[in-house]
Formats: C-alpha cells, sequence, structure tokens
C-alpha cells in the first residue's frame, strides 16, 4: 500500500502511520494475514525516523490490529478488520466533532448545523466512491 | 558508550562576533540529531570544533569519546562529514576521487563508494568540475558514507539542492539510522527534519534554547490563542513547568507558544476576567522554530549578561576579543 505522509498537519506522523494502516485493514486493502514491510523497509520508502515506524506498529499491535509471525515480520490478527472498522469510525466521529465545533465556535445554531449536514449529506450520499472502492480501480 | 557527541559550556569568540555562548549539548548514539538554528546563529562553527577543524574559546567537547582538540585524527576515521560546499578536487574524476580517498580509510572503501556512486547514479568518469550541484553533493555525501563512519555529520547538505536529491540525503539517513548509526545534521529544512529527527536543538545567537526529543516536544509544545474582549488586559502568569517561548499580540487576540501547557493553565487563563476564550493546539517545528528564535530575544540576551561575568573571570578569554561584551 502506499502511505502519505504530512510532516505539519497536526497529526503526529506515527499517528498518521496508524490510521493509515487501520484504513487500509477496514477497507481491506490489507488483508488478514498479509505481511507489513519492515520498519526498515518502510522508513526509507517514507524518508522518515524509523522509531517512528517501530512506534506506530508497537501501537498497532497493543490495539490488537497487527500481531508478529515469528522471526519474519508483522501480519494483520484475525479479527483485525472489526477492530479497525471500529477505530476508523471513532478517528471519524473524532474530526467530525471538531467541525461541528468549529461551527458552534463561530456562532451558528445548532439547528442551522442540522440543516447543512442533512443537505451535504444529502448532496453527497451515493455520489462518493467509497475508498475501497476507488482502491479496487486503481490498482 | 552511550553519547557519540557531548559538549559542555562550548565557547567561540572571533574578534568581534561572539560565535558560541555556552553550548551544552548531548547527542546519544544511535539518533538522528536535528541542530536548527538561524543563519549565523553558530551552527558551523559548532560543527568545525566538533570535528577538530577549530579549538573552541572554552569548553570541551568530546565526539565518539575523542578530545577534537587532541584526537582529531582519530575522530575523523570515525566519522563521514559533508559540508553544504563541499570542498573537492576539481580536476578529479568521480572515480579518481574515490580511489585517492580509499587511500586514507581501512579496507571495503572504495566497493562502499562504487556502490553510492551507482546508487546515485552519478557518471565515474567525469571530472568534478563538470558535475551539477547536486552531483557533487552526492559524490561527498557517497565520500562520507564509503568508510561506515559511526557518525555522519551534514551541515545544511540539501540547501540549493532539487527535491530528488533532497529526498536521497534522507533516505540516506534514514539507512544510517536503521542501522544503529548516529547522525547529526544542520538544517533549514524544517519540514525534512521534523521527518527524520530523533532529537531536536534549537541554537540561537549561540546558545541552546531549547532541546528535547521530537516526540517529547510535539507533544509538550502548543500553539494558544486567547480571544479577549479588550485588548489591554493583563494575562495572569503562567508559572511552575511551563514556560512561553514567545507571545505576540493582535488587536484582541494574544497568541503564545508555551512548552508544557495544560488544563490547570488553560483553566487559570479563562479564570481571567475578559477573557472570552482560550483554544490551543499541537505547534508545529516550524512554529516552536520561530518562537525561539524571534521569541524572548531581548530577555536571552539580559539573562546571559548576567551569567556571563563569571565565566569570564575563568581567564579563558582571549585578550583580542574581550571587553565588547561587558562594555
Amino acid at each position: 500500500m502506499f502511505f502519505s505522509i504530512n510532516e505539519s498537519n497536526g497529526v503526529a506522523i506515527y499517528e498518521q502511520i496508524v490510521r493509515q494502516v487501520t484504513f487500509a485493514i477496514a477497507e481491506e486493502t490489507f488483508k488478514v494475514g498479509q505481511m507489513l514491510p519492515s520498519v526498515r523497509v518502510l522508513s526509507v520508502q517514507l524518508a522518515i525516523n524509523p522509531n517512528t515506524v517501530a512506534r506506530a506498529y508497537q501501537e498497532l499491535q497493543v490495539d490488537g490490529v497487527l500481531e508478529p509471525l515469528r522471526g519474519r515480520g508483522l501480519v494483520v490478527c484475525a479479527g483485525a478488520i472489526r477492530r479497525c472498522k471500529e477505530i476508523r469510525r471513532s478517528v471519524i466521529a473524532e474530526s467530525l466533532k471538531e467541525a461541528l465545533t468549529q461551527a458552534l465556535h463561530g456562532g451558528l445554531e445548532a439547528d442551522e448545523i442540522r440543516e447543512i449536514v442533512h443537505k451535504q449529506l444529502n448532496k453527497l450520499d451515493g455520489n462518493v466512491a467509497t475508498v475501497s472502492s476507488t482502491v479496487e480501480t486503481s490498482s | 558508550m552511550s553519547d557519540s557527541i557531548t559538549a559542555q559550556g562550548l565557547e567561540m569568540r572571533f574578534p568581534g562576533c561572539e560565535a558560541l555562548r555556552g553550548i551544552d549539548l548531548t547527542v546519544p548514539s544511535g539518533s538522528v540529531f536535528a541542530l536548527l538554528g538561524e543563519n549565523g546563529a553558530g551552527k558551523t562553527t559548532l560543527i568545525r570544533i566538533l570535528t577538530g577543524f577549530q579549538s573552541p574559546t572554552a569548553g570541551q567537547c568530546t565526539v565518539c569519546g575523542f578530545d577534537p582538540s587532541k584526537d582529531a585524527l582519530e575522530i575523523r576515521r570515525r566519522i563521514g562529514y559533508v559540508s553544504d560546499q563541499p570542498a573537492l578536487y576539481d580536476w578529479m574524476r568521480v572515480d579518481e576521487i574515490g580511489w585517492f580517498t580509499a587511500s586514507f580509510y581501512p579496507e571495503g572503501f572504495l566497493e562502499r563508494y562504487g556502490e553510492s556512486i551507482s546508487h546515485f547514479e552519478v557518471p565515474r568518469n567525469r571530472k568534478i568540475k563538470h558535475l551539477s550541484k547536486g552531483q557533487r553533493a552526492k559524490v561527498a555525501l557517497a565520500l562520507a558514507l564509503a568508510h561506515d563512519p559511526e557518525l555522519l555529520i551534514l551541515d545544511e547538505p540539501t540547501s540549493g539542492l532539487d527535491p530528488h536529491v533532497r529526498r536521497e540525503f534522507m533516505e540516506s539517513m534514514v539507512d544510517r539510522a536503521v542501522t544503529g548509526r548516529t547522525v547529526l545534521i544542520s538544517s533549514h529544512q524544517i519540514s525534512e527534519v521534523e521527518r527524520v529527527a530523533d532529537m531536536v536543538a534549537i541554537i540561537h545567537q549561540g546558545k541552546v534554547r531549547l532541546m528535547d526529543s521530537m516526540i517529547h516536544l510535539k507533544e509538550t509544545v502548543s500553539e494558544v490563542t486567547i480571544s479577549l474582549d479588550d485588548p489591554l488586559i493583563a494575562l495572569p502568569r503562567l508559572t511552575g513547568t511551563i514556560e512561553v517561548l514567545s507571545e505576540q499580540s493582535s488587536g484582541r487576540q494574544r497568541r503564545m507558544v508555551v512548552r508544557g501547557f495544560d488544563q490547570s493553565a488553560k483553566e487559570l487563563l479563562e479564570a481571567r476576567p475578559g477573557v472570552l476564550n482560550v483554544r490551543s493546539r499541537p505547534a508545529s517545528l516550524e512554529e516552536v522554530f520561530i518562537a525561539c528564535t524571534r521569541g524572548s530575544v531581548v530577555a536571552a540576551v539580559d539573562d546571559d549578561r548576567f551569567g556571563r561575568t563569571g565565566k569570564n573571570s575563568e581567564g579563558l578569554q582571549p585578550s583580542v576579543s574581550g571587553g565588547s561584551h561587558e562594555s
């Protein structure tokens, strides 16, 4: 899979890797049992500090998403998909919360926000390519 | 050995200029350590002292366990150094300079040099004077890496180079770090530093303004924006472990870059009458850098003036550069 790292978007780099791996598993770009690139390979490929990659992998292991395959590397756990979907859901909820906080902070009324959300949701629902479908067409 | 570089109280004075004014630094082995600072902050001077090209006015340092003023040769055997303007013999060809340099190092140098040159795709039989800036930099890097040094020092290696070459330099740095070697890099490319560094030191006016691990730095430094209903409201002083790196005000807003900002500090600010809103978010390395190098310049200078008298009395200061500061 391809990662894209943005060093100055406010999300720590290790967290960006964690999220991208999680999302990739949720949409099944990474399949259960598939092996992830080694710390060395990924850090050179992305030109980021190897400790950052190691930290991300460690966190993914703690989250029960990856498990070590003795002497070979890290693979996606059985049952990781469900876990990753949950994590993805909470990450997305968090960013929606941020957008809503901004709206409230800017002085919009709850009803106005609801209207905006409804309108945008109606417009977008069914018209947005889901991540897994874009992956299939682009690969 | 756990520290690749140590420095205590390094000072360097040139006639009419104090380049370093007491640098304390520790670079752990196996880390990628970034030195950040404006042009003229003293980074290159520091590197020149560490590599034994210059002896400091005062202070001690060790590199790979050796003292550069006594064992410069031992250090040079163990380190690789790429300066911002690598001095290479213009009239040599790319393969000749490798062959020439190999004679100073143990066996295996030429093979590794050859591998890097092929990897970097530099034409072997071209003369150095006919190489582009990027190719010259690659030759310098290949030479610096060919003896598999314990410590690689890069002094603004990527300034003026295209994104491809910069990327290759970064990949080489990461590759060093993966094999447990130490890298010291001085750079202005903050976004690059943000990706590759474990540790950062920000040097400002010849002093280390801030030194921390990248992770800790990112977790503890925040940018705080405070909205006020009157621009003249005085804010409570943040004390304890909290350090305000810079403060700016614009109309009815104040913006601070703060280290160690926490919930209780937020509550303290919010409790002040006239404060409408306090928002904080993690600061980027660039914001930290700007805050450290612009922020409280005056305060830093004043601090220094007090601290200095004591050090001068040690009698290590040469008469040439003396006086300019105390007057």
